[in-house]
């Protein structure tokens, strides 16, 4: 009976294993002409990050990454699907070819561009805090001895690490699961501080009408780029391409208008 | 407010959706699953018990990433999202649903299965006609505890990007800056475990004939 169940266990392993080399024989990238041939062009999003990409009020998925997107899929010829993720799984869903990139306000990293192939960057991003209007912090020494709270594996979270001089002057480091617990507990008087991108909390601060202020000063300054699968250079060299076609010819800051008042994306022109 | 409730009810469908989809495949697999545990032969009865502890024993959580990814590496392809919830939603509530049916079929006394055979019953009409109306009526409370917290844990699929209530009203508080979206797709749980509740309360009544 054990040599049956052995035998079992072999069999199931070895198909397994073959079926895993078989996928990997290909190695040319075909990248382009697949997303061509599909004809879609699937972007991975989270869409709760406003003004990035998120749900208006008729649950259309809209944001400046978006509207960046649709213009380069209509010049590409193909149809752009949005794709909501579940975040923290965002390299698994790439990885396995759920979706052809993630654009989303994705901030390049070092750690992120060992997996992930990057464009150029779009936007320029800084790591920001916001406290109540009523409280007398004015600067980041201010904050010595407070607590601050942050949504955990965000960027937020990455540049707090980077920080450890200002890390260490904190009472205390509160991880929520997102931005909008983090901004509730500090309404509710939980944390003095938080930690996050300038844009999302520009967009908060103008949109909600909650009486928040963003302080002097931020911990560092990132930039947002689009991730591609490692192997998909022909897509990401595309993609790029487009985007600077477009900066060239003023839609980059039309969209960048609309969406932030000013044309702030950094997109070389070609 | 119906910008709000519409896109809404569309995630609790979604939710509906994975919850009934599990009790059509869960229920009678875990009666096999049961059956097989009490199975002759010793491979099968170890495979069941090592099949029962790897799902008791890992977070769903993980089996729903698992299901939903592991394919693709193994087959290079994989499952519809909402397919791949289902699937794993499946087999976790199969094994508990498993041992529930186990301890209900083990509190039946074994002279009825004697009695059977006696009245020149077949095995499998003892068992359909005999034994199983009472494990239901054993069952049922540990049922009704598993079939609500089913209903709880279908919020677990927005793991694999299923847009179900609670994913749905997470996002609208990211646009509206508000929790009331929270507190609804709260609501809609409740008035789900509600009816569950009910139906539950029926069936126990229903099949109190003795008392």
């Amino acid at each position: 009976m054990k040599k049956l169940l052995t035998i079992l266990v072999l069999a199931i392993f070895s198909v397994a294993t073959i079926a895993a080399s078989g996928a990997k024989e290909n190695q040319a990238d075909v990248s382009l002409e697949k997303v061509m041939n599909a004809g879609v062009f699937v972007l991975g999003l989270d869409d709760s990050f406003p003004p990035m990409g998120y749900r208006d009020k008729n649950n259309e998925i809209v944001g400046y990454d978006i509207d960046l997107a649709k213009e380069v899929t209509s010049r590409m010829g193909v149809e752009l699907v949005n794709q909501p993720i579940d975040w923290s799984s965002k390299e698994q869903e790439l990885a396995t070819s759920n979706i052809d990139c993630i654009w989303n306000g994705f901030t390049k990293t070092d750690e992120r561009a060992k997996v992930i192939l990057f464009s150029k960057p779009y936007l320029k991003n800084q790591q920001i805090l916001i406290v109540k209007n009523s409280s007398p912090f004015n600067s980041l020494e201010d904050l010595k001895g407070k607590s601050v709270g942050l949504q955990g594996g965000s960027s937020a979270s990455d540049a707090m690490d980077a920080s450890p001089e200002f890390k260490a002057s904190l009472k205390e480091i509160i991880e929520f699961s997102e931005n909008l617990t983090a901004l509730m507990d500090l309404e509710a008087g939980g944390v003095d501080a938080v930690l996050l991108d300038l844009f999302v909390a520009n967009d908060n601060i103008k949109r909600s009408g909650k009486d928040f202020r963003i302080i002097k000063g931020s911990l560092t300054e990132e930039e947002y780029a689009i991730g591609f699968r490692k192997n998909d250079v022909a897509l990401r060299d595309k993609v790029q391409s487009i985007l600077q076609d477009m900066a060239s010819d003023g839609t980059i800051a039309a969209i960048s208008t609309k969406w932030f008042d000013a044309d702030i994306s950094v997109v070389t022109e070609n | 407010m119906t910008h709000l409730l519409i896109p809404m009810l569309e995630g609790t469908l979604v939710s509906v959706k994975i919850f009934f989809f599990t009790l059509l495949f869960a229920l009678p697999l875990g009666l096999l699953i049961a059956k097989a545990k009490q199975s002759r032969f010793w491979v099968v009865r170890k495979l069941i018990n090592t099949y029962i502890m790897i799902m008791r024993g890992t977070p769903l959580i993980l089996q729903l990433i698992f299901v939903y990814f592991a394919p693709y590496y193994i087959f290079s392809t994989s499952f519809d999202r909402l397919n791949a919830a289902i699937i794993a939603y499946v087999i976790n509530y199969g094994a508990y649903f498993a041992e529930i049916y186990r301890g209900g079929i083990q509190s039946i006394d074994k002279g009825q299965y004697e009695a059977g055979k006696v009245l020149g019953f077949t095995k499998a009409h003892t068992f359909f006609h005999v034994i199983f109306p009472q494990v239901i009526k054993e069952i049922i409370p540990a049922m009704g505890n598993e079939v609500i917290t089913l209903v709880k844990d279908t919020a677990l699929a927005q793991t694999i990007g299923v847009a179900e209530v609670f994913r749905v009203a997470k996002t609208a508080s990211a646009r509206e800056f508000s929790t009331t979206p929270l507190f609804i797709a709260g609501v809609f749980y409740f008035i789900m475990n509600a009816v569950v509740s009910k139906v539950f309360d029926r069936m126990e009544k229903k099949l109190s004939y003795y008392d």
